[in-house]
């Protein structure tokens, strides 16, 4: 099992999510953005953080990059398992990988705060995180509101690929608890193999840094990871 | 051209001519002029600033340097330093705060060192338009920080009428080196090649050190726009990488940042300080648009460059790793065995001058002993008289814009990546861990704004001394200082005095404490239409915190807990929040500095006994402040009963003084006699003056007083927008 981790020019959340991955005792493989040879990784990550400085919209020229075509190429081939933190969901949903699009936070500004999640539909991909869950992770973006046209919103809960919202400290959805403006307080979402949370897990490895949760959701995906290759072999 | 136009006075001018022994060129006396500004040169501060300790078991690199460097231990060192951008910010708020920020931190590069953290000190008026400045100017510094990715960890705000026409912008920045990465501009050997990396120079920031920083503003100053850079977090991203690359690699031989007076300052310093000269061949530098003259080019601020120095034989792996960050890599010229700065264009020698001109040589306010002495004199009048307590004092000083929270600026700003915060802004002071390292990275920061505007000295001394309370209540070690100095003209008797006496407080605090101040930044003529800033020195302090991963909280964690006060002050309510809303301006207290050793370590070491079971320092907002924000930790489940001695006004002034070098502790009521004992041992006064409950109420035993702490919070909340609760 070997988690590829990309950096496109400017990444800033590179290196913390290969050090996560390091912590989690997960061989990792440092992916260049204008390389595409992507044969000795499992998974691929895309970080968070900036790429590119982020001056046209965010993740829009990260996600045309040769690397992303390599990434296109191996989940339309393989099924290659995407996970995208922050700025790799805005890369995502920029590369049509994840329906729905991440505009300015409805505040106008970045927003970096502590924020509780609600896991609203349990997922194969991580595997030991139920239904109605709570994680508290950090949030720290100024292009998170999740967009999706009516039709696809509708079609997002109905075939369950809303993972994560924002929810208060009880695990209510609420306007008040919504930290950038995405539709249906959404945080996080899935789509066949393809995984992408505006939050920080790899920020919240361990409690002195506030919370273990991120661990938890990184844990989860690596044992979803692990649960689909035994049954592929 | 004249001198005038470059900011010279004739008799400047006249020196130049005796120097040179000839009359310098258009291009000459731009070099002079930018190299001799007041922001370059330090010409009315450099012989105060030397007075400054400079000294300690942990210095590695003082003052003189990009940015001054400390030991945190065998394998780590600390490069920090405090910079302004108050002039551009004013100008132009958001590039202005940007490129501050970006400037600081390849300040911080430029010593070898990977930027780990930021830290903001900013000054506003309270008019509508200061306000609309503070919220471009935190823009600026977030759009910087968090796209190069670099968080901001603390801060420090607070605002007055002074500040209306003459914002302050001060932006520290905290990295992380190997001692085997010792890079400086110091190292360049004839025969070495110049290398300039990054953005294609363009005319932009042309004077933006000799007129717009080193002058007072006026009326119209509309023109001064185009002196203003614009910043480029992507690029300096790109660079800080590429750099730090070829520094690891051990390929450079010297290095430099560009920042004030662009390639010109970059040049003269890197040869003055290695004692070399160089030859320039600026048809090589790549630029941004057409027809850009010599001068432009020498000149130019724009931001995003640095200079290397590397040797024939790594040239190639330089720019190789230049090349795969997609960065331009020029070599523009050599270093040379000569004691000129030999500058060429379009194949024509353009300008000679000596770096020691440049940089030694410049015209230097001298410092008599006697005016040295003179700056501790007392200061008349300005005593504070406390007012008979008022309940709703507390609510007033909670909603002051200088005690009230910070939340709306810190969250804009990216405080966790990197994933090394484990206390970020929220706290008086950061702390991160370090990765190859057992101990952690304390970072306090603290300016002067109300303590210094009577007396400087006081304020100078205050800063100081809440900074290292700050760390002390960590029990994190200080390794070193650094000081922002902002002021008026310094031309003016009345600006230089106030600017010298808060210097001064500087020095004897930090002298007092055995802490080096190993580096700053001066910004001065922040003077508007004749009326000057207050004085306002913006401290910085590094720590060695020896348990990053279980910091001493700052707040009530157990009902039952006695709040104790280390070291209750004297009843002086000089300089605090309630003086000003009570009275006006009133003088700072001054702090006997004789115990000053003695307290930070009985504090520290007490923050280490395993017995306290939470601690904060006093500081803006006195004893009723730190008591609220204790309670406002994680929950709001726990409250405070105060049982203080004091009556009438004597209450006001001890919940409200703000004088350094106090501390509230809590400790478990079983550890009373330990604590009593600790204390009583080192001969340091304390005082219990409360008992911690499970109502979430803050009420006064004697005097029958109660708030719910969620009226409290909503004090504390107040949005920047609005004025303090009146009573």
């Amino acid at each position: 099992m070997r988690v590829g981790v990309v950096t496109f020019p400017g990444s800033n959340c590179d290196c913390d999510t290969l050090e996560a991955f390091e912590f989690l005792d997960v061989p990792t493989k440092h992916l260049w953005y204008a390389d595409t040879d992507l044969t000795d990784v499992d998974a691929v990550v895309l970080p968070g953080g900036f790429s590119y400085g982020d001056y046209l919209r965010s993740g829009a020229l990260a996600a045309k990059a040769p690397m992303m075509t390599a990434i296109r190429d191996a989940i339309q081939g393989r099924d290659l398992p995407v996970l995208g933190i922050c700025n790799g969901f805005q890369i995502l949903t920029e590369a049509g990988l994840l329906p729905g699009a991440l505009r300015a936070n409805r505040h106008g500004q970045f927003r970096c705060a502590w924020q509780t999640l609600r896991v609203t539909n349990e997922s194969p991909l991580f595997l030991g995180l139920s239904e109605g869950e709570l994680l508290r992770l950090p949030i720290a973006h100024a292009e998170g509101s999740y967009y999706a046209p009516a039709g696809t919103l509708a079609d997002l809960f109905m075939s369950r690929e809303v993972w994560l919202q924002y929810v208060d400290d009880r695990g209510d959805l609420n306007t008040l608890t919504n930290p950038n403006g995405s539709l249906a307080n959404i945080a996080g979402i899935t789509r066949g193999n393809v995984a992408a949370l505006m939050p920080h897990p790899e920020r919240a490895l361990e409690k002195a840094f506030g919370s273990e949760d991120g661990r938890r959701l990184l844990m989860a995906w690596l044992r979803g990871l692990q649960e689909r290759s035994a049954h592929a072999s | 051209m004249q001198a005038e136009e470059v900011g010279l006075t004739s008799p400047e001018y006249m020196k130049i001519v005796e120097l040179m022994h000839r009359k310098p060129n258009d291009l000459e006396l731009g070099l002079f002029g930018a190299l001799w500004s007041e922001h370059c040169s330090y010409k009315s501060t450099k012989a105060l600033l030397s007075r400054l300790p400079h000294d300690g078991p942990h210095v590695v690199q003082g003052p003189g340097a990009n940015a001054g460097v400390v030991r945190l231990d065998q394998d780590i060192e600390v490069a920090f330093k405090v910079e302004s951008h108050n002039h551009p910010s004013y100008v132009e708020p958001v590039q202005g705060a940007a490129t501050g920020v970006g400037g600081i931190l390849r300040d911080i590069v430029a010593m070898g060192a990977r930027p780990v953290a930021l830290a903001d000190l900013l000054r506003f008026g309270i008019d509508a338009h200061s306000l609309i400045l503070l919220d471009r100017v935190v823009k600026g510094v977030g759009q910087y920080g968090n796209a190069i990715g670099i968080p901001t960890v603390i801060g420090d705000l607070a605002f007055s009428d002074t500040y209306r026409g003459n914002p302050l912008v001060n932006v520290m920045a905290v990295g992380l080196r190997s001692p085997e990465m010792h890079i400086s501009a110091s190292t360049a050997r004839p025969g070495q090649w110049l290398l300039l990396v990054g953005q294609r120079t363009g005319r932009d920031g042309i004077h933006g050190a000799s007129l717009l920083a080193s002058r007072d503003f006026t009326e119209g100053d509309d023109d001064l726009r185009p002196t203003v850079q614009v910043g480029d977090p992507f690029l300096g991203k790109l660079l800080m990488e590429a750099t730090l690359k070829a520094v690891s690699e051990g390929l450079l031989a010297a290095l430099q940042d560009l920042g004030a007076a662009g390639l010109a300052s970059a040049t003269a310093e890197l040869c003055d300080a290695s004692g070399v000269g160089a030859e320039l061949w600026l048809d090589r530098v790549p630029l941004r648009q057409k027809g850009l003259t010599a001068y432009d080019i020498m000149l130019s601020e724009t931001q995003e460059r640095m200079l290397l120095v590397t040797s024939d034989e790594n040239l190639s792996q330089v720019v190789s790793i230049f090349e795969h960050q997609e960065i331009l890599c020029s070599v523009i010229g050599h270093i040379t065995a000569s004691k000129e700065l030999a500058v060429q264009y379009r194949d024509r020698p353009v300008a000679s001058v000596r770096p020691d001109w440049l940089i030694k040589e410049a015209p230097r306010r001298p410092l008599s002993e006697a005016q040295w002495v003179s700056l501790k004199a007392p200061v008349a009048g300005g005593t504070a008289i406390a007012p008979a307590f008022d309940p709703r004092m507390v609510r007033e000083v909670l909603s002051d814009r200088d005690v009230r929270d910070r939340r709306p600026i810190y969250r804009r700003y990216d405080s966790t990546i990197r994933s090394a915060t484990i206390w970020g802004p929220s706290h008086d002071s950061a702390i991160l861990r370090v990765r190859g390292s057992d101990a952690g990275l304390a970072i306090a920061v603290f300016g002067t704004g109300r303590w210094a505007s009577v007396d400087p000295y006081a304020g100078g001394v205050g800063a100081v001394l809440l900074v290292l309370a700050r760390l002390a209540a960590q029990g994190a070690e200080p390794l070193g200082l650094t000081d922002g100095v902002n002021a008026g003209n310094p031309d003016l008797a009345e600006s230089y005095d106030a600017m010298a006496a808060l210097v001064r407080g500087v020095a004897d605090a930090a002298r007092a404490a055995g802490v080096p101040v190993t580096g700053g930044n001066v910004s001065l003529h922040n003077e508007t239409d004749g009326q000057a800033i207050w004085p306002t020195v913006m401290m910085g302090g590094v720590g060695r915190q020896p348990h990053p991963y279980s910091p001493l909280p700052d707040y009530l964690t157990a009902s039952g807990d006695l709040l104790f006060l280390i070291n209750p002050s004297e009843l002086n309510l000089g300089g605090s929040v309630v003086a000003l809303h009570h009275q006006g301006m009133t003088a700072f207290p001054r702090v006997d500095l004789r115990k000053v050793p003695h307290l930070l370590k009985s504090v520290s070491d007490w923050a280490l006994s395993g017995v306290p079971r939470a601690m904060r320092a006093v500081g803006p907002g006195g004893l009723g402040a730190v008591v609220v924000r204790m309670m406002q930790g994680q929950t709001l489940a726990y409250g405070v009963e105060m049982d203080l001695k004091e009556r009438d006004s004597d209450l006001t002034a001890r919940l409200f003084n703000e004088v350094p070098l106090q501390w509230v502790t809590l400790v478990d009521s079983r550890d009373k006699d330990r604590a009593m004992d600790y204390w009583g041992n080192l001969g340091v006064e304390v005082t219990q003056v409360g008992v911690v409950n499970d109502t979430g109420t803050l009420s006064f035993k004697a005097q029958g007083h109660s708030w719910p702490g969620s009226t409290l919070l909503e004090a504390w909340h107040r949005p920047f927008e609005e004025g303090a609760y009146e009573p």
